[in-house]
């Protein structure tokens, strides 16, 4: 008797440790897959994130050999005290206010237009997303020309006006260069986020409309009744996706300065931060300059976050 | 009666402001592509002759050479092409696995490994490209392929991808193979890769076109002519001549070509990271 509780013990056991090992194994797979992206992000991304913040306490000059000199949060307190920094602030501010809120409610608008079509769904997608396709570096060659004294913009103008003959400077008055930034990049992405917009409507169920339009609702009730708070999702995402964009944008502010155009109005903190390493070869005030874009960027998504969640709507 | 009236203008509106957007969207690229095959002194006239009285295909042919005839831009294509189609391969690949181990092992700290690379999405490029060259130049790879590609070789969106669309993946299919005797990494790749198409199809012309367009880490990394990309190719032409502008819409025509390419026959993928977005509530 005892020999056979003896062998089940044994057996159990076994088992036991089998399974264990399986399991063991299991987790060591595991990690194997997951290491040589482990690896990677390591180098590209940690050690860059914490590199930022550290040479941010750094004087260095990018091409010297000489190592890096702390200087404490110098770099910042020139930044603050920098006509120039606070000029790309205002630029970024201008660029993002001007580009994002645009975007968020003409693809909104566009969207739900496109919804409300039987035919032609699928071709007003396809044709607003085009420039999408397009590389940016592509987009600002083709707006140059536009934007010429004697290109398609003026002349689109002086028609729409009745003012022939008038130039209007797209590329060389200060406000009228920001205008052309913010219509480049409107132009781009307008049919990117409308196809979210359009992903987001088509997941609601055709049957609240249904129910809206047997309660006696007008289309227009509907849209702001139903489809507005059910999308409430697809609009925080797709404002922070936009918001975060445009605070990143460089292409088209770089390719037009490099045209010839002026700086100062369309200097943003990314094209500030390339200038300030690459051409002027300071290492620790571009890190610094990273590091505040880093630290709005969070803000921002973070209080966007917040204010999408404080006025939860349950919809049942 | 009159409801439908209101009803109808309504509708008619809807229909008045698609078109027109319509229309306005694709204006700057009917420009280009008209203005490609049209002499520089026609292009500059007032107003636009939408069509050209003498269609000029050399354009194109000049635009290849380049100002110096050295066809530096065939290089420059190709560069793009390879880089692109690299970074696409190998994102997907390492996407596809690390994914995959995220969602269908369970080890200690996956959690963690999980949130860091999550965390990895908030950091901007633009914010860590002056310490990312710093160790392409510490590993010496600056000005070269490896240079320009080691640092999208995966994407933390890739993986997040991967690892949502491979959760809902039957476990009854893997343990099968493995009762089977397959061996880890053949499972993944010839029961869990295959089976991600949908996914893989859209993340690769995300990346692709994503890979394309990158301008800012090119303009870093690469110095010699013949390491440029084609964004970096056509950022020359605009600083150094006001020339051709024909030939600079040729150039830019040919650069748009195999993103059209891939546009007009993959279009379900190029909307369906729309959706991917949207769905991520």
């Amino acid at each position: 008797m005892p020999t056979t509780s003896h062998d089940t013990a044994m057996i159990l056991k076994g088992k036991k440790r089998e399974r264990f090992s399986m399991e063991k194994q299991k987790a060591c797979w595991g990690w194997m897959f997951v290491f040589p992206a482990l690896l990677f992000f390591s180098v590209f991304s940690f050690y860059p994130m914490i590199n930022a913040l550290y040479m941010s306490f750094m004087q260095k000059d990018l091409l010297s050999l000489n190592p890096p000199e702390f200087i404490g949060l110098r770099n910042y307190i020139y930044l603050i005290h920098s006509s120039d920094f606070w000029n790309s602030i205002k630029d970024t501010t201008i660029f993002t206010l001007g580009t994002f809120l645009p975007l968020l409610v003409f693809s909104l608008i566009l969207a739900a237009f496109i919804m409300s079509r039987q035919k032609f769904q699928k071709f007003f997608q396809m044709a607003f997303y085009s420039p999408a396709v397009l590389s940016s570096v592509v987009a600002a060659v083709i707006w140059l020309l536009i934007f010429n004294p004697r290109g398609l913009a003026n002349q689109g103008l002086n028609l729409l006006f009745q003012t022939p003959g008038i130039d209007h400077k797209w590329l060389a008055n200060d406000k009228m260069l920001q205008l052309s930034t913010i219509i480049v990049y409107f132009w781009k992405y307008i049919g990117y986020f409308t196809i979210v917009f359009v992903a987001g409507m088509g997941a609601i169920p055709l049957s609240l409309y249904e129910a809206a339009r047997i309660d006696g609702a007008s289309s227009w009730k509907a849209f702001w009744r139903i489809t507005l708070p059910l999308i409430k999702p697809t609009t925080v995402l797709v404002s922070i996706m936009a918001m975060l964009q445009c605070l990143k944008t460089f292409s088209t502010q770089y390719l037009f300065t490099t045209s010839g155009a002026p700086t100062s109005p369309i200097n943003v903190i990314t094209l500030n931060i390339y200038n300030t390493a690459i051409r002027d070869h300071r290492i620790g005030r571009a890190s610094a300059m990273s590091i505040i874009l880093f630290a709005i960027m969070l803000f921002l998504t973070w209080v966007q976050f917040k204010a999408s969640k404080s006025d939860k709507v349950s919809y049942t | 009666m009159k409801e439908k009236n209101v009803k109808k203008v309504c509708d008619l509106l809807i229909w008045i402001v698609l078109s027109g957007f319509t229309i306005l969207i694709l204006i700057p690229l009917i420009f280009m592509i008209t203005a490609s095959i049209m002499p520089a002194a026609e292009i500059m006239k007032m107003p636009y002759p939408w069509i050209t009285s003498t269609v000029q295909w050399q354009n194109f042919w000049n635009g290849l050479q380049g100002p110096d005839g050295s066809f530096i831009y065939l290089r420059n294509i190709f560069n793009s092409l390879l880089v692109a189609s690299v970074v696409t391969f190998t994102t997907v690949i390492l996407s596809a696995l690390t994914g995959y181990g995220l969602s269908k092992f369970d080890f200690k700290g996956k959690n963690l490994v999980f949130m860091l690379m999550m965390a990895t999405m908030m950091i901007p490029f633009e914010v860590i490209m002056v310490p990312m060259y710093m160790v392409i130049m510490k590993m010496r790879i600056q000005d070269s392929y490896l240079g320009l590609i080691s640092p999208f070789l995966i994407s933390a969106f890739g993986v997040f991808m991967m690892r949502q669309f491979l959760i809902t993946f039957p476990d009854e299919v893997l343990d099968a193979a493995r009762i089977d005797g397959a061996s880890e990494p053949a499972i993944f790749r010839r029961v869990v890769f295959p089976n991600c198409v949908p996914a893989i199809a859209t993340l690769s012309i995300l990346t692709f076109r994503t890979q394309w367009d990158t301008l800012l880490w090119p303009l870093l990394v690469v110095q010699r002519e013949e390491m440029k990309t084609i964004p970096l190719y056509i950022t020359r032409f605009i600083a150094e001549t006001h020339t051709d502008e024909g030939i600079m819409m040729a150039i830019a025509v040919i650069a748009s070509i195999p993103m059209f390419i891939l546009f007009f026959t993959m279009s379900k993928y190029f909307t369906s990271s729309g959706e991917l977005y949207s769905s991520t509530k």
